[in-house]
Formats: C-alpha cells, structure tokens, sequence
C-alpha cells in the first residue's frame, strides 16, 4: 500500500506523479544508512574485531578458562531455571487473563508489566532488601546458614523477576484476540480441560510461545544490571557470562572481555535469526489459511 | 474545459489494466465510465487526475486540447473526490476545505478573511455551512462526501473527477446524493467525469455513459443509446435486466424451441451458436398459440408484489425464462403456477458466438419487433 | 444473588490459573516490592530527604533525565528517518537493515556497554577521528548520550513504521490534487497522522532510558557529579551498605518516571482525543 507511492515515481523525463525527487531519496536513505550503520552493523564488526585481536588462541582460551566456564555454567543454570518458570506462569497468566472476565484484570496486567518499567538495578535491589544482611529476612538467613544473596540462589531469583513479563506479553494479546470460541466448542463436545488446551489451545499460539520463550531466554542470559546488584562478583562462583564480561573489562583484558562478550553476541544473533523464522513462518501459516478459508467461500 | 482521452495504456505488472483507450469528453458535460470491477475506469480516472501516469509515450490526456503530462499538479487544477473521501483526520471541516488554497505559493495565497468568505460559500453551497467546526469522525457518510467535493471546488478546478463517489453510503441516501449531484452540476456546469459500476447510477446521472470492460471502451453514447443500441452482447448485459437464451445454429436460423429467429445479416456463414438477448418486459404471455410467433414455456413462480408483476417460467428445452408484465396484463391473464403458456418475444438481439467462443467480441445485432 | 468475581464461562481452570497466577506474582513482585518501600522509611524520614536531594544525587538525577530526554530526542528524529526510509524506499540490503533495527532490544546490555566504548574511546573507530576535531565522546555525558540513543532506537522505529506502513496512499494523493507540494503534503498531512506513534516511541525509549545501567556504566566513566547516572550512585550506596540511601533514591527515581510518564500520558490523551 504505501509501496505504491514509491512505485509511481516514473523514469524516462515523465513527471513524478507523487513522492520525492531522486535527489531527496537518495540524501534521506544515506543519512539513515549512516546513522544505522554506526549504531547497528558497526558494533557488531567491533565485537568481533576487538575480541580476535590478539589472535585465535587467545580468543579460544579466555573462552576455556575455567572462570569463564563456570560463568557459562551459570548463566545457563539461571535461564534453565527461569525460562521453564516463567513459561509456566506466562501460559498459565495468559489463560487467567484472556479466557475469563473478572474486575482488576488491568490491574494484574500493570503488575506483569512491572519489570519492564523498572531499572534493572532496582529490580536486583528489590532482592537485596529481601534478603540481604540487613534485609527482612536476613537474619533468618544468617541463622539458618542460607545464602541468597551473593549466591547462586540470588542470581537465578533476579533473573526470574527480569523476565517472566516476556511469554505473558506475547501470549495475552494472542489469545484475547483469538478469543474463546474454540475452546468453548470443545468443551461442548465434551473436552475436557487439559484436552481442551493440548488440543485447541495450544496449536494456536504455539508460534507466539516459542517468540516468547526465545526472546524470554535471551535476556535471561544477558541480563546485566539486576544480576549484578545480587551477585557479589565473586570470580568462579557468582558471575554469568556477562558479569565476566564486565571483570575481565575492568581489568584492561579487553581481548578475552571481548571474547566472552562475542560468545553473547553469537547468541543474540541466533535469537534474532529465530524470531525472523517465526515470524515467517507464521505469516506462511496465516496466507494458507487464508486461502483455504477463501477456496471453502468460493465453493459454497 | 474539454478532456481528450488519446492512447492510453497501462499495466500493472503482468495485468493490463488499459489497452488502448480513447475518447473525448465536452466541456461542461458530465460522463460516467461504467463497468465491473477490473475493468480499469478508476486507473484511467487516476490518469487524467494525474495520480497513475501512462505506460509509453504514445498516450496523452489533453485537457482543454493542452496536453497535461506536461504540467504539474498545482497547475492542472483537476479537482478529484476519492472514493473514501480522504478528508484530513486532524483538521476541522473548515480546515479541510480550506486546504487548498492554503498551500499555494505565497503570491497567489488568498488573505485569510477571503479564504473564509469561500471556504463558507462553499459549505452553503453543499448545504453544510454549520459543520465548519466539527472533525470528520463526527461526520455521516454522505456529509463527508459533500465536504470531500467542496474541498475539491475550493481550488476552482476546470475539471472534477469523483471516484465511485456514492460506493461507500447505504441505498436511500445514495439514491438522494444522486439526484443531488445531478442538480449540483447543472448549476455549476464543470466538465465532470465519474466513475461507477451500479449501472442505474449512470444511466440516470450522466449525460453520456462510457462503458468499459477488461481494459477497453465497449460503447460511449448517451443513456437512451446504450440501453436502447447496445453495441454488443457485453452492454446488452451489464444494463439492466435482461434473458439470455444459448442457442444452436440451424440452416442459418436460430432456434428458440419451435420459434426461428434470423440471423443478423452480417454474422459469419459457419456461425454454429448463438446467444438471444430479450428484456424480461418485452416478452407478451398468450395462452393460445396465434400464428406460431412465440415458444412453450410452463409458469413456474409468480411475484406481483410491485410495480410490475414478475412471471418465472420454464421452457420445456429447460431454460429459464423471467417476464415482467403490468398488473393489468396480469389479471387479464389470469395465471396460474403450472399454466402452460406461449412467450412471444417483442424485440431481440441475436448474438453471434464466434468459433473462438469469445460472444463479447464478435457481435451484431438484429430483431426489432417483428410483427 | 451472589454476584461472582467473574462472569460465568464454561472453560475450566479459573481457579487454579487465576491462583498461581496471584502466588507467582506475590512471590516475585509484591513482596520484594513492598518489602522495599517499608525499607526506606526505615531510616526516618530525615535520611531519605538529606539522601535524595544531596548534591552527588541532584547531579545524577540531571544526567540520567538530561540524556534520557536527549537520547529518546535524537531517536525521535533519526528514528522517524529510519522508519520513512525502510517503509517508503527500495536500496540493496534493506531487509537486512530491517531486521538489525532489533539489535538493541536483543543485545546484553555489558556487550553494548563495552563495546559502544571501544568504538568511540580515542582509539576507537569512530572516536579517532572525532577526537582530534575536539569532540571527547567516552567518558563524558555526551558518552551517555551516545549509549541511551543505542538503547532507545528500536523503540521509536518499531511504533512508527507499522503506522507508516497503514497509512492510506489516498490522504497524500489528496493533497497534491489540491495542489500542495510534496514538503507541504507531509508537514500538514503525513505528519499528524505519524505524530501519536512518535509520542508513544518517545516516551518508551525515555523510560527504557533512564533506568539504563549495564550499556552506560562503561563508557561514561562513573565520575561522581559529573557522569554518574543514578542506577550506579544506587550501586553505589548498595555496595557501602547503606541500604536506606539505596532505597530512597530508588523510591524517588520510580516516583519521577512515574511523573514524566504520566505527563506523557496525558500528552498522548489529548492527542488521541482531538482525532477522535
């Protein structure tokens, strides 16, 4: 639609029917290459030229080096944990808000929207004031010898909080605008419930699931700021990959910082890739049914 | 302000949209190009706007004989009324018409105060001088249409082109914008031209209809001309109601039932089918046969609930047949579901189908009525 | 009659989901957050005063809201351009570039910090040669700058361009019909329609922005009062165990993004209803 204004400049000397002249084009398309290129293609050329600087071996060993491994360990041990949970709660939410009318309903929609309005750093502080030393249930904690903060524990914690609003997100809209038709059908054929959702539901918003488990697992393993506040810093024990990152950075390591750092590049890039497959895909999926549903009216 | 259509062409792709169309509308006439969807009357409606430009260098649209691919927009002064009207969302009403006299170029920018004398004459002039102040969203559909042609008149065009211009609004109020429009151009006298494909709409508004068909001028003429000497089997059709009978070629006659009709003069020796054409109300009812004029049909559903009476039948070669006579006639008549009667045929066309079966192409017309 | 919480349906599982739904919820968010407003008042009402509008504090409070406003500014503008030109114009590459316009929402915010660092320190790509026209870029606020625009570009273009992408053809055949020239067809016309999305992508880059940490902390160098943003003077007070200072400023941070978004809220309002 709005590609035919494009289209209806002419060539050959015959006046534009509407749009710039070649001139206006050509000025506005550099500048925004330019300005993208620096922000977007650019950072990614130095992500990798930084971290193969000082050679392949160098790059291969800050990735081997037992603290940048035990950071990969943990970075994955905190999305295992995360993204499961809050796929779960995302799913279960969904059903609760999208299926069933009740008062407060955007109330509790605010609230899962929480941890994307708020710093990161005051999402890790929340913890910290939770269950830190001079927190709440810090002395509890003392006394029962249970380390949250500064541990293990703390981190996938903070991680939980930053990105259980992703599957929700994605899947709310979804099924308020699929609606409860189908499942309602079901039931009157005699579904039951867990039939109904493996069945009816699931099909459905399987492609606005797996958007959100992706994008829900990237920032679990790239999340900085609120993991930051709750770990320590503590080399070998406490710190994911992008926490690594930051110490080995701050130590003028810049080629083994940066090598860690294109490990989370090549994951983002991956996760991009992903959402581009999906979004494909399902757009596939929405013409073909489309077009069954038109051939179906047509042969009526 | 004439308009001369000359050449044009245009695709789309790999779909031709015109294929070498020309005609020429006179000035202050008011001319509606008429067809089915596809059939390319508002691409050619955007190329004398000047919004679509034609394919090749051959085409040309002369606008008062001037030739306007060479002049720019501000200076063609075409006023286009788009088919949802296109008003500006965020301006008022009173913005909206004054649009564009407010962007001309300083020199010939009217003052404020006599861009408000017009922008209100011509909102009197549509008979909505008290919305100047509401948005479009607090308008009706007709409203907005009768803004959309003011906001087109503000800039005194020499022409007016209007895209399906009652497409979008309900029958009744549909049926009053014509009568409305009609009224509008006779006071105004714009050369006008607009597009359509309710056929009743362009018989009864235009002064010449132009009928268009898959990229090609089927027939330009005036209403009573096209309805009353279709120049083919496609017009025939598109206006008005009519009964189409297939029929095979036999010693240079075709056969409806017992019924011969003649051949048109002019229609090839090997023809082997034709098509018969009869308007539902100029086919007669008897009940005898009467010298043999008519065919056997039997009464199938009778609806007199209206102006006329409309008789469904079947003939007994199992084509359907609809007839439309007064209530008079009717009674006269006294029919009856399963009555077996004759159908005589006051006045036909006869239609030759090519061998390539393309009926719309190869066409003559013949019969007048024949008693 | 009783009258229920929710309306009756015949699909099951209200219960259950809307149960653990309230538990997961409360678990992770309301009770650490309730947790942190009783903690601020913990120190008396004196603490939290001295804490939020000490000088180290105001300087932070200049900078993180002074650049955010800045960033999301720049990104209005520059995005807006992107946006036109990926909707509107054919070049080699462009869906690539399309596709890449996610990079800052997707990219871990230290990789973004460190790298946005190296590109414009004095031996960087881009610094090595703004730096000899005197233009200092990392390690000061105009570092800061630098980084939140990163953070904030997805944001404008993604509202703008499906916006763009619906606009009806016929509002700018229209104009010109009428004789406006093209720069006059999109300052009057093009652009109110495009003017809600900007708000909106504004107003979601700022806030993104002004929480930001892991992207900044790197290249704007941490000098107190003079390019410390406020989520690291947080840090900061965190790691000195002055966990009341911590809290207040993190109180008084949501308090003025809660107040600007508020105010943008009712910008867009105003502006949804004068269309409406």
């Amino acid at each position: 639609m709005a590609t035919d204004i494009a289209n209806s400049q002419t060539v050959q000397g015959q006046p534009i029917a509407i749009g710039e002249p070649r001139w206006v084009r050509v000025t506005l398309i550099s500048v925004a290459l330019l300005f993208l290129g620096i922000f977007l293609v650019l950072p990614l050329i130095v992500v990798f030229t930084e971290a193969f600087k000082k050679g392949v071996e160098v790059y291969v060993q800050s990735i081997r080096e037992p603290d940048a491994a035990s950071a990969i360990r943990l970075t994955l041990i905190a999305a295992g944990i995360a993204v499961p949970l809050n796929l779960f709660f995302g799913v279960v939410a969904a059903w609760a808000i999208a299926k069933f009318q009740f008062p407060g309903k955007s109330f509790l929609i605010t609230l899962i929207d929480l941890p994307f309005s708020v710093s990161p750093v005051i999402s890790g502080l929340v913890y910290v004031l939770l269950f830190g030393l001079q927190g709440w249930l810090g002395p509890w904690l003392a006394e029962h010898d249970i380390k949250i903060i500064f541990a293990v524990p703390g981190i996938v914690l903070a991680t939980i909080f930053v990105t259980f609003p992703f599957v929700a997100r994605e899947l709310i809209p979804l099924m308020q605008s699929q609606g409860s038709e189908e499942e309602e059908a079901a039931r009157v054929l005699g579904a039951g419930g867990w039939q109904t959702f493996w069945r009816v539901t699931l099909p459905n918003i399987k492609w606005g699931l797996l958007y959100g488990v992706i994008l829900c697992n990237a920032r679990a393993m790239g999340e900085f700021g609120a993991v930051s506040v709750v770990s320590g810093h503590i080399r070998g024990m406490t710190n994911t990959l992008p926490l690594h990152a930051e110490i080995l950075y701050n130590e003028y390591n810049s080629a083994a910082a940066f090598a860690v750092a294109s490990l989370l590049t090549i994951l983002t890039l991956v996760t991009m890739a992903l959402k581009a497959a999906i979004d494909w895909k399902s757009q596939v999926e929405a013409c073909e049914v489309r077009a069954i549903r038109e051939q179906a009216l047509a042969e009526a | 302000m004439s308009i001369e259509i000359r050449n044009i062409s245009k695709t789309f792709g790999d779909f031709a949209a015109l294929k070498d169309v020309s005609f020429k509308v006179e000035t202050g006439e008011l001319v509606a190009l008429l067809g089915p969807s596809g059939s390319g009357k508002t691409s050619l409606l955007r190329i004398i706007a000047g919004i679509e430009v034609p394919d090749g260098h051959d085409g040309a649209i002369l606008i008062h004989d001037e030739d306007t691919t060479a002049i720019s927009f501000r200076d063609r002064r075409i006023g286009f009324v788009f088919q949802h009207y296109a008003l500006f969302r965020h301006m008022t009403i009173f913005e909206n018409v004054a649009f564009g006299l407010r962007v001309r170029p300083r020199r010939l920018r009217p003052s404020e105060r006599v861009i408000k004398e017009k922008v209100n004459e011509l909102l009197k002039l549509v008979q909505l001088d008290w919305l100047g102040d509401r948005l479009p969203s607090q308008l009706s559909g007709g409203q907005r249409q009768r803004i959309a042609l003011a906001r087109a008149l503000a800039v005194e065009p020499s022409v007016l082109l209007l895209d399906e211009p009652f497409g979008s609004l309900d029958a009744k109020v549909r049926k009053e914008l014509r009568q409305w429009l009609r009224r509008f151009h006779d006071e105004l006298k714009i050369t006008s031209v607009f597009v359509t494909h309710d056929q009743e709409e362009a018989l009864e508004v235009a002064d010449r209809v132009v009928l268009m068909n898959e990229g090609r001028v089927e027939q330009v003429g005036t209403p009573e001309e096209v309805y009353h000497h279709p120049a083919n089997a496609f017009v025939y059709k598109f206006l008005g109601n009519v009964n189409l009978f297939h029929s095979r070629v036999e010693e240079g006659k075709v056969f409806l039932g017992e019924l011969p009709i003649d051949l048109p003069a002019e229609s090839a020796p090997q023809a082997k089918s034709a098509l018969v054409f009869v308007r539902p109300h100029l086919l007669e009812i008897e009940h005898q046969r009467n010298g043999g004029d008519n065919f056997r049909a039997r009464v199938t559903h009778i609806n007199a609930a209206g102006p006329l009476v409309k008789v469904d039948l079947m003939t007994d070669w199992g084509a359907p047949v609809h007839v439309e006579l007064s209530h008079g006639r009717y009674s006269s008549l006294g029919l009856k579901r399963e009555d077996e009667v004759f159908v005589r045929p006051k006045e036909r066309r006869v239609f030759v189908k090519a061998e390539t079966g393309d009926e719309s192409r190869n066409q003559s017309t013949s019969g007048g009525p024949r008693a | 009659m009783k009258r229920a919480f929710r309306s009756h349906s015949i699909l099951p599982g209200f219960g259950l989901t809307m149960g653990f739904t309230v538990f997961y919820l409360s678990l992770i968010v309301l009770i650490p957050l309730g947790a942190t407003f009783l903690k601020t008042f913990s120190a008396g009402w004196g603490h939290f005063w001295e804490t939020v509008t000490g000088a180290r504090a105001l300087a932070s409070y200049r900078l993180s809201i002074g650049a955010s406003l800045l960033a999301a500014a720049i990104n209005s503008v520059l995005g807006l351009l992107a946006a036109w030109v990926l909707v509107r114009y054919e070049f080699p590459g462009k869906r690539i570039v399309d596709a890449l316009v996610d990079l800052p929402f997707a990219l871990p915010t230290a990789v973004a910090g460190i790298t946005l660092t190296a590109m414009f320190a004095g031996n960087g790509w881009i610094g090595s040669w703004l730096e000899p026209l005197g233009i200092k870029v990392a390690f000061t606020w105009l570092g800061v700058v630098v980084a939140l625009t990163f953070i904030g570009l997805p944001f404008v273009v993604r509202t703008v361009q499906p916006v763009l992408q619906e606009l009806d053809p016929e509002f700018e055949e229209a104009a010109a019909t009428l004789g406006a020239g093209r720069w006059q067809s999109l300052k009057r016309v093009v652009y109110p329609e495009l003017f809600s999305a900007l708000l909106t992508g504004f107003a979601l880059a700022f806030a993104r922005a002004v929480g930001e940490y892991g992207s900044v902390i790197f290249i704007s160098g941490n000098m107190p009062m003079k390019t410390e943003i406020t989520p690291l003077l947080i840090v900061t007070k965190l790691s000195q165990y002055d966990y009341a200072g911590a809290t207040a400023l993190a109180v008084a941070t949501l308090m003025m993004s809660f107040v600007l978004l508020f105010l943008i809220n009712l910008l867009q309002w105003w502006s949804r209803a004068r269309y409406a």
